[in-house]
């Protein structure tokens, strides 16, 4: 039996396939077949931040424990957007430094250390590049319902260019999905 | 077109008066305007493909669109050098903190930088680099901002290529580089001086500088900005070489568009960048424009509207040329203050040429020159009267700077009010008096 989140996973087989060569991270049965996975299977703890986070501290938490990006909660407590680290990373670079690439070159060493000064007294809203970024749409926050296929799951993230999605089950968020964690569950092995 | 009927007529000035309502308001994207104005103008057969195309006086004018994309290349280039990165950290570090000086040295970068690129191009060369500055010496730069959009227009006015509504002069005129080098340069450099005197009070809110941070703007190294010295060395030749080539072209025969797309070829070879690095500042955007407002304008000439509205204004100013000056240059500051001037220009000329093709001597010519100053000090008057401005703005608001459209037109109206005024003595004592 396979142990997901700690709960054991229903073996539900594809009828028919069979997959001697695969090895896990692939979920297999006790015969090798491949399982059906779904988003509660792959979904695992995850931080979630609000709006009104402070910006530094939700740096410190995608630093320590080495995550792709945060979700954001809406004043309900629905995912309502992933803040991906790159995002962090563009807030806290200088704009002009962005528009005109070339100044980069100008800083004198020594001082990378206050890159981040920039985050300092900013929110987690404030990081979100406009209201663009806000999903218009229920359907366009980065969610998937527990018995989501890993095709749906990657569809989601793929249409929303997100590393992140959060399983939510009748409003409640029980985990999360990272790139990493859904490849890893279907890469075959070399 | 011969004797176009009643109903082609009212549907084109109506085409061309919704297009301009549309772009002035911004109530539909001003390249949507101009070419869907221009595709109805074909539908009601106030112009044709021959007409539009392949004629110089009703048509596209191409000198003017392939000049402009000559220079968006030559100014995609350009910028891969880090030449005005280079020239602004050492003008900062020249100022050693002292706001009014780094705001007169950015100033007169933006002003000689402005005379040969585009002004937007300028000032989006110049805003970056000043927010580093600014950052690093905890200054506000909204002031150096607006002032470097300001003297941007300023000195734009002083040449052929510095700003699209000269170009569109110079092509219609037809004046060369060094008509607007003699004409126009003189009194820009006059314009910028002044300007930078105003600025010692108009600007006073942003020289509250700690100067004891200048250590953090003398500890940048503006070498760095210069990545490749050797193609610096070689894009400055080819530079050169074009300025030269646009001083003598009338004496070669060749039109400023062929200078232009000669030197951004020159450009591309020496400097071996990309297709998409020196692609990347051509604004096609703008080129279309242009192209749907040459055949909306062309389509009015086509029908005789132009002829008509030339005819009236040849009577109205019967022979007091001094009067059309003044009307047109405190006409034009005016309306360029609050609609685009390129349109305005675009329209106007060929009904500034056949006022000076009405007259002779010296003052007929004064005409064009009080279109010119009118259209491109008139910019300066509010945060949307030239594409400059608005960059400027919207740079500050995403930097967390906002610029308010009030903010800018108290500093926009004292400038333009006074580069204007001071340009009426200079057209009456230059064309009137002293010719």
């Amino acid at each position: 039996m396979l142990w997901v989140n700690g709960r054991a996973l229903v073996p539900r087989v594809r009828p028919g396939v069979r997959v001697d060569h695969w090895t896990p991270p692939v979920l297999l049965d006790p015969v090798g077949r491949v399982l059906v996975v779904r988003a509660r299977d792959l979904m695992e703890d995850f931080p979630l931040v609000r709006r009104g986070t402070d910006a530094l501290e939700a740096t410190r938490l995608l630093v320590a424990r080495g995550l792709p990006g945060l979700v954001v909660l809406d004043e309900a407590g629905v995912p309502l957007v992933v803040l991906p680290d790159s995002q962090v990373l563009r807030f806290a670079l200088p704009e002009y430094v962005e528009d005109d690439p070339t100044l980069a070159d100008v800083f004198p060493e020594g001082e990378a250390d206050r890159l981040c000064e920039g985050l300092a007294g900013h929110t987690v809203a404030e990081l979100m590049p406009g209201k663009a970024y806000l999903p218009k749409r229920d359907r366009d926050r980065p969610i998937v319902a527990p018995r989501a296929t890993v095709m749906q799951i990657a569809s989601v993230m793929s249409r929303q260019k997100s590393p992140i999605v959060a399983v939510v089950d009748e409003g409640a968020v029980l985990g999360v999905i990272t790139v990493h964690r859904l490849l890893g569950a279907v890469l075959p092995p070399e | 077109m011969t004797n176009p009927n009643g109903f082609v007529i009212a549907a084109a000035i109506t085409v061309f008066v919704g297009a301009y309502v549309l772009i002035a308001t911004e109530w539909v994207h001003r390249v949507r305007a101009a070419l869907g104005g221009a595709a109805v103008m074909f539908l009601i057969g106030a112009t044709t493909g021959d007409e539009a195309f392949f004629s110089a006086e009703t048509g596209v004018d191409w000198n003017v669109v392939l000049l402009l994309f000559g220079m968006m290349v030559v100014i995609s280039v350009v910028k891969q050098t880090g030449l005005f990165d280079y020239l602004a950290i050492w003008a900062a570090k020249r100022a050693k903190g002292r706001p009014y000086r780094l705001l007169v040295l950015l100033c007169l970068i933006t002003a000689g930088a402005s005379a040969l690129l585009d002004n937007v191009t300028t000032v989006l060369l110049m805003a970056p680099v000043t927010l580093l500055v600014c950052d690093r010496l905890g200054a506000r730069p909204e002031m150096f901002l607006i002032a470097e959009a300001l003297v941007s227009n300023i000195g734009g006015v002083g040449t052929l290529v510095g700003d699209p509504p000269n170009i569109i002069i110079g092509s219609r005129a037809p004046l060369s580089f060094n008509d607007f080098l003699v004409n126009l340069a003189p009194l820009a450099v006059l314009l910028v001086a002044v300007f930078l005197l105003l600025a010692r009070f108009l600007f006073r809110k942003a020289y509250t500088v700690d100067e004891a941070k200048a250590e953090n703007v003398m500890a940048l190294d503006e070498r760095q900005a210069l990545g490749d010295p050797a193609m610096l060395r070689r894009v400055l030749a080819v530079l050169a070489l074009i300025i030269a080539a646009f001083t003598v072209h009338s004496f070669l025969s060749l039109e400023p568009a062929v200078v232009a797309l000669l030197g951004a070829g020159a450009m591309i070879l020496v400097s071996r960048t990309s297709k998409e690095e020196f692609l990347q500042d051509v604004e096609w955007e703008t080129l279309a424009f242009f192209i749907g407002l040459f055949v909306m304008v062309g389509a009015l000439v086509n029908i005789g509207v132009i002829d008509w509205l030339a005819e009236q204004a040849v009577d109205a100013v019967g022979g007091r040329f001094l009067l059309a000056a003044t009307v047109l240059l405190f006409g034009s500051a005016v309306i360029s203050g609050v609609i685009d001037n390129i349109p305005y220009v675009a329209t106007l000329t060929p009904l500034v040429a056949t006022l000076v093709a009405s007259g002779s001597g010296p003052e007929t010519a004064a005409l064009w020159w009080a279109l010119a100053l009118g259209a491109g000090l008139g910019g300066n008057a509010t945060a949307i009267g030239a594409s400059a401005n608005v960059v400027v703005t919207g740079i500050a608001a995403r930097e967390g700077h906002p610029i308010s459209f009030a903010t800018f037109t108290r500093y926009g109206l004292v400038v333009t009010a006074v580069t204007v005024v001071i340009s009426w003595p200079y057209l009456w004592l230059r064309y009137f008096v002293l010719a």
